[in-house]
């Protein structure tokens, strides 16, 4: 029997992983405002034998407390035109949007990712969000977003009634080539998940080790059965950053690096935004203000105190919190060591059954993805882990799925 | 600069959608001398052109590329977003033309005055990038919108850049005419009441008569012609044959479509006079 195959999905919003990945003198931050960027790092991926490119996305400028940060790089240009333009100087890779279900119609959605499809020649995907940011709804004419459960219900509609306006645009033809783009979810409530279950043919998560990672393929392809789907039908693709190096000594120094190009009013802009709060007039070496933030935070207070507390309890200063705060972005698995040891853990993932394959994040843009695709790709191909080519043009094939899904969701 | 006589056509095949026809209509139509291919029209939209704008901005380096957007379809945000990351994958060959068929009335001066409102939050020397001082942007340079039209209400600021153009070329259609004072182009048929507009291109058939076009560019009546095209891959290269001669001068042009047609943002339409600079040492 085949060794179990890795899958590799490429998430490549902004200009690497880490906050502080755009100073890294391999970053290239004008770039991202050229056409030349997009066509290297698509034709990278496609050389790395990666099932998709994806870009994340909000409604939303980044900041908070409508202070706009100075340090952090946010080039979100949108990401149907970013991958569309992909989609004209390659072949094979798969192209997956995040788009929302709360600020579209199922018509705009419809056409929209239709004609992505068909101009890609059967190479999109979308990823579905709901939309949580609450400075999201003043964009379209809101005060507040819908909430959750509600957000949750409405998408399940939009998904079905865009399904059904795809299965019409095929009829009339061109035809669709995958019937509809491959259904992406990154929930992580069980909302979330209870949504993917039923929806989607590839899930996004966290998971910062191969516990993590087993406890949540496990749970979901449970719910995924439960729902009457094929369990094997479904890619899990947890994020994966990394930083490498010749020996392991020197991808720790590498990684200690990028964080040291952070300095603390990256920091504090950072944790600003991540707690929905402006906190750059507070000084880095007094205490968190803890009240302030509670008061004037837009984020779900009893998150935000449950992040905090802990620090706050143990005299933590402000900037210190934010350094360590950085240092740990968003529970994703952050691998440091040579491109053998990182082919080892994520063959050990995949057979423990943590994932079918990797969202690979680079730390920076694009000399992390360089660094991937030249030193890991090929120890991976060499032990018969990753594809050398494509099978087909669409993404379902390259993702292993039936070539025509029943247009239904 | 010379006044420059301008070619454009729209296309609305839905042939148009699948790569196998759209990539040889994109050589022809760069071949021909066009300056504007508009995606879809009033009526006849059987894509999304946004869409196709973007897939067309690699392929093309002269060809200036406008969407039409569906008033009643689309929202301002969403039109602003993409546009500003066309007009950079297009290095500044961007434009729209927004129709309003099945809109209520108003509802496409209300887009166009919110996706504007919305690049005008963005300065056009936001962007420092240097990693040096690991200041990445000039935050006093982006700001609010707080646009309040009759259909769309957006406070912003967007997350896109000001595009390189600093507006996309704003085209109004006669078939389908927009309440705008500052368009960038107009298309208009003989008899038709002419939209208001920077240049004025009339609606004709690809064998239209050269001598009196070009009597009437000279006379300051026109700034160039608009074709309407059925069978793209046959009409384009009887255009480019017939009027290719008036654009020839300019065959080597890309980029900048404001600055090759002689197009600045009208002072009425903005409160800066260019698009985004990305700084060089970056």
């Amino acid at each position: 029997m085949m060794d179990k195959q890795i899958h590799l999905w490429a998430f490549l919003q902004g200009i690497g992983f880490f906050p502080s990945g755009w100073m890294h003198e391999r970053a290239n931050p004008a770039g991202v405002f050229s056409m030349d960027y997009y066509a290297r790092v698509a034709k990278l991926a496609e050389q790395g034998m990666f099932d998709a490119i994806v870009f994340g996305d909000q409604l939303q400028s980044r900041g908070a407390g409508g202070r706009t940060p100075e340090r952090m790089a946010m080039p979100t240009l949108d990401p149907v035109s970013l991958l569309t333009a992909m989609a004209a100087v390659t072949k094979h890779v798969g192209l997956v949007a995040t788009v929302s279900t709360t600020y579209n119609t199922p018509q705009m959605l419809a056409e929209r990712f239709g004609t992505m499809e068909r101009i890609s020649g059967g190479r999109a995907g979308w990823n579905i969000v709901t939309t949580a940011h609450p400075d999201t709804a003043p964009n379209f004419g809101e005060d507040d977003l819908p909430p959750k459960d509600e957000r949750y219900r409405h998408a399940k509609e939009v998904v079905a009634k865009a399904c059904e306006l795809w299965s019409a645009m095929d009829r009339e033809g061109p035809l669709l080539p995958q019937g509809r783009p491959v259904l992406v979810q990154a929930g992580q409530s069980p909302d979330g998940r209870d949504f993917a279950a039923r929806t989607a043919e590839a899930i996004f998560c966290p998971a910062a080790n191969i516990e993590a990672g087993v406890d949540f393929r496990s749970d979901l392809r449970t719910r995924i059965a439960a729902v009457g789907r094929d369990p094997d039908g479904v890619r899990i693709m947890p994020g994966l950053s990394c930083v490498l190096g010749g020996t392991e000594e020197e991808a720790r120094a590498t990684h200690l690096a990028i964080l040291d190009l952070a300095d603390d009013a990256l920091a504090i802009e950072y944790l600003s935004e991540s707690l929905g709060c402006d906190l750059t007039a507070f000084d880095p070496a007094g205490a968190i203000p803890v009240d302030t933030i509670l008061d004037r935070t837009i984020l779900p207070k009893a998150d935000i105190a449950r992040a905090i507390t802990p620090a706050q309890e143990k005299g933590t200063p402000l900037g210190t919190f934010a350094a360590n705060f950085m240092r740990h972005p968003r529970g994703h698995n952050v691998f440091l060591g040579t491109p053998e040891q990182m082919a080892d853990m994520m063959i050990a993932w995949r057979d423990a059954g943590a994932c079918d394959g990797f969202t690979l994040q680079p730390s920076y843009m694009p000399g992390g993805l360089e660094d991937f695709v030249e030193q890991v790709v090929p120890l991976l191909q060499q032990r018969g882990r990753l594809r050398t080519e494509y099978p087909g043009s669409t993404l379902r094939e390259t993702l292993g799925l039936p070539a025509r899904e029943p247009v239904t969701a | 600069m010379t006044r420059p006589f301008i070619l454009s056509a729209s296309i609305a095949e839905a042939a148009f959608a699948v790569p196998e026809s759209a990539a040889p209509i994109l050589r022809a139509a760069e071949a021909a001398g066009l300056d504007l291919l508009v995606m879809g029209r009033s009526g006849a939209r059987p894509f999304d052109a946004q869409v196709l704008l973007a897939w067309a901005a690699p392929l093309t380096s002269r060809l200036g590329l406008v969407a039409t957007v569906p008033a009643s379809n689309a929202h301002p945000f969403h039109v602003a977003r993409a546009l500003s990351a066309i007009d950079f994958l297009s290095a500044g060959r961007t434009g729209w033309s927004v129709v309003s068929e099945g809109a209520p009335q108003g509802m496409g001066e209300d887009m166009v005055g919110a996706a504007r409102a919305l690049w005008d939050g963005w300065g056009s020397d936001t962007l420092i990038l240097d990693k040096a001082s690991g200041r990445y942007l000039d935050a006093s340079k982006v700001s609010v919108s707080n646009y309040e039209g009759a259909f769309f209400k957006v406070v912003g600021p967007v997350n896109a850049m000001r595009p390189p153009l600093g507006h996309p070329l704003l085209v109004v259609d006669g078939d389908a005419p927009l309440a705008v004072a500052d368009a960038d182009i107009a298309l208009f048929a003989d008899g038709q009441a002419v939209p208001s507009a920077s240049k004025r291109l009339l609606k004709v058939a690809p064998d239209a008569d050269l001598a009196e076009t070009v009597a009437r560019f000279e006379a300051g009546e026109i700034d160039g012609l608009h074709f309407t095209l059925t069978e793209a891959l046959s009409q384009l290269p009887l255009i480019g044959a017939r009027f290719g001669a008036l654009v020839s001068a300019r065959s080597a042009e890309s980029g900048d479509l404001r600055a090759r047609l002689g197009l600045p943002i009208p002072s009425t339409a903005s409160n800066q006079p260019g698009g985004a600079v990305i700084p060089e040492n970056a």
